[in-house]
């Protein structure tokens, strides 16, 4: 193994993927993708394994391996052609959830497959019975929006455009899509330029040498990690409250078997698949459990399918966290999926509690609406992703209002998210004692109420943590819940969904109408804390207390502080 | 995964009894069938009695 040449060449790839995420960024039309960054790029080789990604989208990360293999199931490379774009969202064919939208595209060297330029993105309107593809009451996977099987976008360089016609005939925002789905396209059109100029730079098979050994690489680097966790079965199981549909309970339980180099992480135990919109795909538990383990592990090995092969996943069909053909399934990639990495953190942190965080607030809020601007006539749809606070970790205390842990995402700017959508934002703030007590305490939730400026919008969402808190570690407290609340124009009461609009959760509904003049409000959760509360030292407590993080008389009941405030 | 004849829908999505990974038994060269349920490789047989033995002697452990 020429070492030096590897790490060069392991660079430049990881640089492809950040450059296609970029042109990405910057073409795209909607705010998801331009501002919340909800995409990944990657590059795979002739077989399909991923050799490098850019560190963007986490969920998509550890699915893209197998979503590039599905594909190929579908159609062989026998199949392919230079030029070719293959586009995929199904979520039982390995895809995550209908709304992200997978495009590989085969790069030919003299005639020759040698790779795939990958992206993955949400795309922030997908049809279906809600504005925003999030249908918190969907019961069946037709709810949910268009499914596209592995079909030819581009043929040989040409659009194939009976595909085009039917993708943008089944959404509510054509213009914003067509502009979104040539971003992802100009994506993989950059990996293949790029890729081939690494092609002609080293040669064919230097690069196929060298990117086996990056593999093998990452593998034992994986494998080396791996070994110092001690063997064992360490268990663990979170909750998640409600379905939307059913008022229960639905159990995420996981067993994860450390044997020398190897872990499985089986997931049976698991409750059956749900009636509503919760369950996660094959691809969201497979993505999971590599999620886990990657944050328990060295940042510093190289993230390709090589580091995923000491790590396999039982993933029962037809239970939760494998959801069968037609149950609904878009809350699973952005609810139960945090949930699963988290139980998959919660079990590890028998066998490495210094490297295990306490609970994080595990959703993105995922609150959608859409409506026809009244000042421009034309339909819009936005995907807002709300950020919650991250657990106390064993040396610092957690991040506040920051994305989920699959996610990565950034919030929509309120300049933006105001000239793009008629609301108005009237507060944007940290929620006090929201933090988990800790000796590290958790980081904070926020809260962001929006006044609403059109004459009618429709809202949907698909969040947890209402009822059930995040859970702390190694003694420490749970993270506060969160909320959402409506204040209808003319009333100053603040009600939640089921007593406004007689929704049957507070967290999951769809398609309620807001008027002008109405608020919405929502509270997102906060992390939970790590360790003993009263072994924070004072000093830091004090300083919670002056920055607002938490209250005097939380300060004085959970954290056991006695000092004077100045 | 059962194509249709005109291969232009799916009949049924196959999966691994224990793994729940897809099989497409077109391409798949390691599924095999045991008790008349179908499995993605001979692994995931093993699997199932392996880990009710894990389980079990974990169990007398603690």
């Amino acid at each position: 193994m020429d070492f030096v040449t590897m790490n060069i060449l392991e660079s430049t790839l990881v640089s492809i993927c950040r450059e296609m995420g970029i042109v990405l960024m910057k073409t795209s039309y909607s705010t998801i993708f331009n501002e919340a960054l909800d995409f990944t790029c990657g590059l795979a080789d002739m077989n399909g394994d991923l050799v490098a990604v850019a560190d963007y989208c986490p969920a998509q990360i550890g699915g893209m391996p197998l979503l590039v293999r599905s594909c190929l199931q579908e159609i062989p490379t026998s199949e392919l052609e230079e030029g070719d774009i293959v586009l995929h969202n199904d979520p039982y064919r390995g895809g995550l959830h209908t709304p992200e939208h997978t495009f590989f595209k085969p790069v030919f060297v003299d005639g020759e497959l040698m790779g795939f330029a990958v992206a993955i993105g949400h795309l922030a309107e997908v049809g279906g019975m809600a504005p925003g593809g999030f249908c918190g009451e969907a019961t069946e996977i037709f709810h949910e929006g268009l499914r596209i099987p592995p079909v030819k976008i581009k043929k040989r360089g040409e659009d194939n455009i009976e595909v085009w016609k039917l993708l943008l005939a089944n959404v509510r925002t054509p213009r914003q899509n067509y502009g979104d789905l040539r971003a992802l396209i100009a994506a993989v059109d950059l990996g293949e330029k790029q890729l081939l100029q690494v092609f002609r730079k080293y040669g064919k098979s230097k690069v196929r040498e060298t990117t086996r050994d990056l593999l093998l690489y990452s593998e034992r680097r994986m494998r080396a990690e791996l070994e110092t966790i001690p063997d064992g079965i360490y268990s663990f199981a979170d909750f998640i409250e409600s379905d939307g549909i059913e008022d229960r309970q639905h159990v995420i339980h996981v067993d994860v078997h450390k044997m020398g180099a190897e872990i499985v992480v089986d997931y049976t135990g698991s409750s059956e698949q749900a009636a509503g919109p919760i369950n996660g795909t094959l691809g969201v538990a497979t993505s999971a459990a590599y999620n886990a383990i990657l944050h328990l592990t060295d940042p510093s090995i190289p993230r390709n399918s090589g580091c995923f092969r000491p790590i396999r996943v039982v993933a029962p069909p037809g239970t939760i966290v494998n959801v069968n053909f037609p149950a609904p399934e878009v809350g699973g990639n952005t609810d139960t999926h945090p949930r699963i990495v988290g139980a998959v953190m919660g079990a590890l942190s028998k066998g490495v509690p210094n490297r295990v965080m306490a609970a994080e607030g595990a959703t993105h809020g995922n609150f959608v609406f859409g409506g026809t601007d009244a000042e421009t006539g034309e339909y819009f749809a936005c995907y807002d992703i709300e950020v919650v606070g991250w657990g106390g970790r064993s040396f610092a205390d957690g991040n506040d209002a920051v994305d989920s842990i699959n996610g990565n995402c950034r919030i929509i700017p309120i300049e933006v998210f105001e000239t793009r959508f008629p609301w108005r934002i009237e507060e944007l703030e940290l929620t006090t004692d929201s933090g988990g007590p800790g000796m590290h305490r958790g980081g904070l939730g926020y809260q962001k109420t929006l006044l609403c400026l059109n004459e009618q919008i429709t809202c949907s969402q698909m969040t947890d943590r209402h009822l059930l808190a995040p859970w702390g570690l190694n003694g420490g407290g749970e993270g506060g819940k969160g909320a959402t609340l409506v204040q209808k124009s003319g009333s100053t009461a603040w009600q939640t969904m089921i007593e406004a609009y007689g929704k049957r959760s507070t967290s999951r509904y769809s398609n309620v109408s807001i008027r002008k003049g109405d608020r919405v409000r929502m509270r997102t959760p906060g992390g939970g804390g790590f360790g003993d509360p009263k072994a924070r030292p004072p000093g830091l407590v004090a300083e919670d207390i002056r920055e607002g993080y938490v209250s005097e008389e939380a300060a004085r009941k959970l954290y056991g502080y006695r000092g004077e405030l100045k | 995964m059962k194509f249709s004849r005109n291969g232009l829908y799916i009949e049924n999505y196959t999966k691994c009894t224990n793994c729940g990974v897809l099989i497409y038994e077109a391409y798949s060269k390691n599924h095999v069938y045991h008790e008349g349920k179908i499995y993605c490789s001979q692994w995931c047989v093993d699997w199932k009695i392996k880990r009710e033995l894990r389980t079990q002697q974990a169990r007398r452990e603690t």
